[in-house]
């Protein structure tokens, strides 16, 4: 062995070595905790939804840390005020915080999808529990959250149809009036739901859009009354639901009062006060959590959560659900933000009642989800079905 | 344009145009009157508006226990609620208004701050107004429970007027012609005018000038909670940023009618109110604000004084 093979063979053993530290080094080094963001309105006049989900995301990490799990999650929680002009800048702190490795959200279409820019830029993977908007997983959108976004929810084009549906369910030679709220799901919402009406030989005697929030809505009711309509479909969030049923009654109007997931909330209720709100036809996506959720889950929501039950609470199922699939990525090793993004894409995951499902390139459910038909009845919204 | 709805709901859409324009009149006097005597835009007159709505739904659900769920009132109790939170809203913006023109506005004055000062120091107080209660709120609306039952005092051929309706037009009205008595025949109303017209003469001729203007911003703010009250009675619900679009359209209602002149308040207010019903009806709610907007710039085209106004000019302050 001469001296020039000699060298080489000890900086052949020195990089042999060196490459063996580092890689015991990273070993070692594999994260013992992660985070998860949970990024909703928890303020601002629809934060009712975004407080309902987080005590479904609160009871999928309770159970997942009770498992003593090699990986500790935490939750990081982000408030987006349900504002597109306010949630960009909030997705973008997610997205350059190293240790959030997924985010659970948001609940509403707009805030949603003004995110996408961001999370995109930050290779975050998103789902969303509510965001139910058509286009956000449209592959001809050129908006689409593709790759990163993901949503447990059933779309609006399965809405639509059966908001249509439910509305004029019963309702002999019915005439709807058609008012939405200007926002991407409201907007969106209303698109999807008048061909159903079209098909269906229902007569939409008329449509207004208002800008939410508002305070008077006595235009807007006269212009009912006016029209002669039986049925008025609302496509908005339940504030403004609230205060647009409540000038509907004062207006004199007696017909039906129809709306979509925006109006699954308690806070409908306070909005246009227990008597007006009495009789209201609410269409989602959200599956009671008390009924799709078995007991011993139901005990850990309790524990969780400090509620004695989750009944009048939107979406907790799917909150729920969109948790457990970054947990279930986290259990099979997925602690990075690439390693959750083909997680996500790849792995299939068990619901609250033990249902398997994926998700298709786009990031829809590739299983389909039911639509919820819901009433309100002695000053709580009840369900009564599928719309 | 649907003018079939502006002519079978002309009447209806003309009593919801005159309950929600004397609610921006009684707003606009808060405005115009603190113009009149300081020619300073009192931003937070829409923050006085806000805190008048929250204490007229405190009032009713902490102190009279009422909550969605419960009945409307009747009778001697009746008289007694609505009285208590018209109080209640009155005193709450009549006290503030006097402190925020004691905090935020005399000591400028005194020191002789150039009215850019005094502007800024008006936006930083309907800021900071605003947005402690959109902390202590959490941003959510808080509904007020209906006390007062919105029956209909007469109804012909399906026009009616609401109980609500006619408290707000006729306590509006009886408001604004008692603000405008004050103003026009009492001793301290002419302190006021003196004030408006020349700040030295009047000192010259004795009248204490911070009273004056004291008693200017405490009389706006007993108005604008008045205001906040009704607004509360009809609406039934309010929310941190409720004075924001509410003060945008008295100020503007006070600019059409001529910032500073009360009158012109009067008129302003209501011609705001029915342009944006019959706006509304006409093109479609998403037009309401864009129509409205642009009318005002044509009359100021017209008449760039306002329609009973000086100078409009001088309102930069």
């Amino acid at each position: 062995m001469n001296l020039t093979t000699k060298r080489t063979l000890g900086v052949a053993a020195a990089v042999a070595l060196a490459f063996g530290s580092v890689v015991a080094t990273t070993a070692q080094a594999a994260p013992k905790s992660a985070t998860i963001a949970f990024l909703s309105p928890l303020t601002g006049s629809e934060a009712g939804l975004g407080q309902d989900e987080l005590l479904g995301a609160k009871t999928a990490l309770y159970e997942y840390n009770q498992t003593n799990p090699a990986v500790k999650v935490s939750l990081l929680t982000a408030d987006d005020q349900a504002d597109a002009s306010v949630s960009p800048g909030v997705a973008l702190g997610l997205a350059q915080n190293a240790s959030v490795i997924g985010v659970v959200g948001s609940c509403c279409s707009g805030a949603t999808k003004a995110d996408f820019p961001a999370f995109k830029a930050g290779r975050l993977t998103v789902v969303s529990p509510s965001a139910t908007n058509a286009t956000l997983t449209d592959p001809k959108s050129s908006t689409n959250g593709f790759p990163f976004f993901h949503r447990v929810a059933a779309t609006d084009a399965f809405q639509g149809p059966a908001l249509a549906r439910y509305a004029n369910k019963g309702v002999t030679a019915p005439k709807d009036y058609l008012i939405d709220d200007a926002s991407t799901y409201g907007a969106g919402l209303k698109a999807l739901t008048s061909p159903s009406l079209k098909s269906a030989g229902v007569t939409v005697v008329g449509s207004d859009t208002v800008i939410a929030p508002a305070s008077d809505y006595s235009a807007t009711a006269s212009k009912v009354v006016a029209s002669k309509a039986n049925v008025v479909i609302y496509f908005g969030y339940y504030s403004d639901a609230g205060k647009l049923k409540k000038a509907l009654d004062l207006a004199g109007y007696k017909g039906a009062f129809a709306s979509g997931d925006g109006t699954d909330d308690d806070g409908y209720i306070t909005s246009a006060g227990a008597t007006d709100a009495e009789g209201t036809l609410i269409t989602s996506q959200s599956v009671p959590f008390e009924l799709a959720a078995p007991a011993a889950v139901l005990k850990d929501f309790t524990a969780a959560t400090g509620l004695a039950s989750p009944a009048g609470h939107a979406y907790v199922t799917q909150a729920y659900n969109a948790t457990n699939v970054f947990l279930s990525c986290i259990k099979s090793g997925a602690v990075s933000r690439a390693a959750i993004q083909n997680c996500v894409a790849t792995a299939s995951f068990t619901d609250v009642t033990g249902s398997k499902f994926n998700f298709t390139r786009y990031g829809d459910i590739a299983q389909g989800a039911p639509v919820g038909a819901y009433l309100v009845k002695g000053g709580k919204i009840i369900p009564v079905g599928n719309a | 344009m649907n003018f079939s709805v502006v002519g079978s709901q002309f009447f209806p859409l003309l009593i919801n145009g005159l309950a929600l324009g004397f609610i921006y009149v009684l707003v606009s006097v808060g405005y115009t009157m603190v113009y009149g005597v300081l020619r300073l835009i009192n931003f937070a007159n829409s923050e006085i508006f806000m805190l008048g709505t929250f204490a007229t739904a405190i009032v009713s659900t902490s102190v009279f226990k009422f909550n969605q769920n419960s009945q409307p009132s009747h009778g001697m109790k009746l008289f007694i609620v609505l009285l208590c939170c018209l109080l209640a809203s009155m005193a709450t913006s009549g006290v503030v208004a006097v402190f925020v023109e004691l905090i935020a506005y005399r000591r400028l004055r005194t020191k002789g701050a150039n009215r850019l000062g005094s502007l800024i120091s008006a936006i930083g107080t309907s800021i900071t107004l605003s947005e402690g209660v959109r902390i202590l709120t959490h941003s959510i609306p808080v509904a007020s429970p209906r006390v007062l039952s919105k029956f209909y005092v007469f109804k012909i051929h399906g026009v009616g007027l609401r109980i609500d309706q006619l408290l707000t037009i006729a306590s509006g009205l009886l408001l604004f012609i008692a603000v405008d008595r004050f103003v026009t025949k009492t001793r301290m109303g002419k302190a006021i005018r003196a004030v408006s017209m020349s700040e030295e003469n009047s000192k010259l001729m004795g009248i204490n000038l911070n009273r004056v203007i004291s008693l200017t911003f405490l009389i706006g703010g007993l108005v604008t909670g008045a205001a906040a009250f009704m607004y509360m009675t009809v609406y039934e619900q309010t929310v941190f940023n409720v004075g924001f679009n509410i003060g945008l359209a008295a100020f503007t209602a006070a600019v059409l009618g001529g910032i500073g002149n009360l009158r012109g308040a009067f008129y302003g207010g209501l011609a705001l109110g029915l342009a944006e019903e019959y706006f509304s009806a006409l093109l479609g709610s998403q037009w309401k604000e864009i129509t409205v907007f642009v009318v005002l710039v044509l009359v100021l085209l017209v008449k760039p004084n306002g329609l009973f106004g000086e100078a409009v000019q001088q309102t930069r302050v």
